[in-house]
């Protein structure tokens, strides 16, 4: 394209690229000089720090791996992580198969379905600390899910219950976010390919496995990738509802909790820099696994 | 008969969608009626949904018992503060990526969009080394700034100005436009409705965010999320329960509204991240 306008006359274009160049980067320089500090030098950062004794007010002193030495062996810092895998598992895998489900069923242009697609997206325009603050008396032992289904629970007082507590009301919030992505790949989808499969004698299950799923599939790996970070970065509601208490204290609220209460910032970017490692490594996997399919 | 057969069928679906929705909003109506409820009344043997008597002074609770009112506003300045910063920043760097060329602009925007997939909030402890250094914590400064520009944000201006013909751009140019002009004249009408889209999910975010606010806002900065949070440590007796309801829905009540109003705008905004892949 440039190639072709450069025929006018370079003299002139070249002194109109010149302020083009100028222009444009200048467009770009706020965001990405924002970006670069607050978004790329945090990631060298917590690398580098992850080698150092660091309390903030003194200077940081080197240690080698000796933070992800002492890790290795800290069992609190191990629970921490099968408790995070725990809570994202048993929190998104269902919210996203609900949602799934439930965009089958709310696809439809009747009368009314509008309505009650926003019952279900309701939760997610409510902040999550005002959410744990809901369910906590929700999860009480004489509060409304007890009462309702006649149960004796202590949900959020013993370590048996307490997660599952805090993933019954995460599925509560979060279904509804998989719910848009999945309405609007359903969406995408021409319905002729439907009537064909029908004429062919496919069955509801049939169309289904051979024909929405795979034509859903670029929404469904959003939605694992999506899940996958927001799971095993959970924070809120643990630090709100338990502090991390009754078995329900993630690897976020660990890192907090060592870098902000007992000033190990040091210690605290290792456990960053595993989990770091981890999620884009996640993140990796779940896109090849999506591209070679495709 | 396959009609009549295909429509039973549709109606089921319907009774049992709505049934599921209304389990959803109970959790919500039972929280709204609890919040109207005496101290001490809202637990204990028998206790119904309904309060004996709606204290309609339980609205004004919370102002009392907190700067509730402070953590409004400060959220407010924070919230708006931020969504300004991320449309402004966001449709200019979109703008540049989409129709500028200078050397390196492919390197960046790549670069931008690998950070997409970056797990963010596990990166705290280093951002507040940054912020720390900076001298920000506990400033309006250092709950703003760094969110004042998104990954998400850049990509999906981006995506939207692709859109915008070149031909439309060449004519504003020839004109005698720079790319200045022809942003803010030509190219920003085009896309206000990604701009706004991006606008309300940043503000929705931002006014759920806890974990960062948390860190670096003492209690003259506190945002709603982490000010309701110290209400609820607080009042962790049953008898202050009504109230701390109370504050909870007055928390949500912005975006509630904001999304009952704007809903066709979130949904697609949802979906646009979507389209990040």
């Amino acid at each position: 394209m440039t190639r072709v306008l450069s025929i006018r006359g370079p003299v002139s274009l070249s002194r109109r690229s010149i302020a083009g160049v100028v222009t444009g980067i200048a467009l770009a320089a706020p965001a990405l000089s924002l970006f670069g500090l607050f978004a790329i030098y945090p990631i060298v950062q917590v690398f580098v720090l992850s080698l150092f004794d660091y309390n903030l007010t003194s200077p940081p002193h080197f240690v080698g791996f000796a933070n992800f030495a002492y890790l290795s062996t800290d069992s609190r810092f191990l629970e921490s992580f099968v408790q995070t895998v725990i809570y994202a598992v048993g929190s998104y895998v269902p919210a996203m198969a609900l949602a799934l489900a439930l965009a089958h069923a709310l696809r439809g242009r009747m009368a009314g379905m509008g309505l009650v697609r926003l019952l279900y997206f309701l939760p997610l325009a409510m902040s999550w600390v005002a959410v744990s603050i809901i369910w906590r008396v929700v999860l009480h032992p004489t509060g409304m899910l007890n009462a309702t289904l006649g149960l004796d629970v202590n949900w959020l007082t013993s370590s048996d219950t307490a997660r599952w507590g805090l993933v019954l009301m995460t599925i509560w919030k979060e279904t509804a976010f998989f719910l848009i992505l999945f309405l609007a790949g359903l969406a995408a989808i021409p319905t002729a390919l439907y009537e064909a499969a029908r004429i062919d004698g496919a069955g509801a299950w049939q169309r289904f496995r051979h024909l929405t799923w795979p034509l859903l599939r670029p929404i469904t790996v959003v939605c694992t990738i999506t899940a996958t970070l927001r799971g095993f970065q959970s924070f809120t509601p643990q630090a709100v509802l338990t502090h991390g208490s009754f078995g329900t204290e993630v690897v976020n609220l660990f890192v907090y909790k060592t870098a902000f209460e007992h000033a190990r910032m040091g210690r605290a970017s290792a456990v960053a820099v595993l989990m770091f490692v981890l999620l884009v490594g996640l993140a990796a996997i779940q896109l090849r696994a999506f591209r070679r399919v495709d | 008969m396959g009609r009549a057969r295909a429509s039973v069928a549709h109606w089921l679906t319907f009774g049992v969608v709505l049934a599921g929705g209304l389990v959803v909003v109970s959790v919500l109506v039972f929280t709204i009626l609890t919040a109207f409820k005496a101290p001490g009344e809202a637990f204990g043997s028998g206790a119904s949904w309904l309060p004996k008597a709606f204290q309609w002074g339980n609205v004004l609770a919370p102002f009392k018992i907190a700067p509730f009112d402070k953590y409004f506003l400060n959220s407010a300045i924070v919230g708006v503060a931020v969504t300004i910063l991320n449309v402004l920043t966001c449709t200019a760097a979109g703008y540049s990526f989409s129709k500028c060329r200078y050397p390196g602009r492919n390197v960046a925007f790549t670069i931008v969009l690998g950070t997409l997939m970056v797990p963010l909030e596990i990166l705290y402890v280093p951002l507040y080394k940054i912020v720390y250094d900076l001298g920000w914590v506990n400033s309006f400064a250092g709950l703003i700034v760094p969110a004042a520009t998104s990954a998400f944000g850049i990509f999906l201006m981006k995506q939207a100005i692709d859109t915008v013909p070149d031909e439309l751009l060449e004519a504003a140019r020839i004109d005698g436009a720079g790319e200045f002009r022809t942003l803010v004249a030509i190219v920003a009408p085009i896309v206000v409705g990604p701009m706004s889209a991006l606008a309300l999910l940043v503000f929705m975010t931002n006014w759920d965010s806890y974990f960062w606010p948390l860190l670096v806002s003492d209690e003259s900065h506190r945002t709603l999320p982490v000010g309701l949070a110290a209400m609820q440590s607080n009042n962790l007796a049953d008898t202050g329960v009504p109230v701390i309801l109370m504050a909870a829905i007055l928390a949500v009540i912005p975006t509630v509204l904001l999304f009952l109003s704007l809903q066709r705008r979130f949904v697609e905004g949802i979906n646009m991240t979507a389209g990040i892949r």
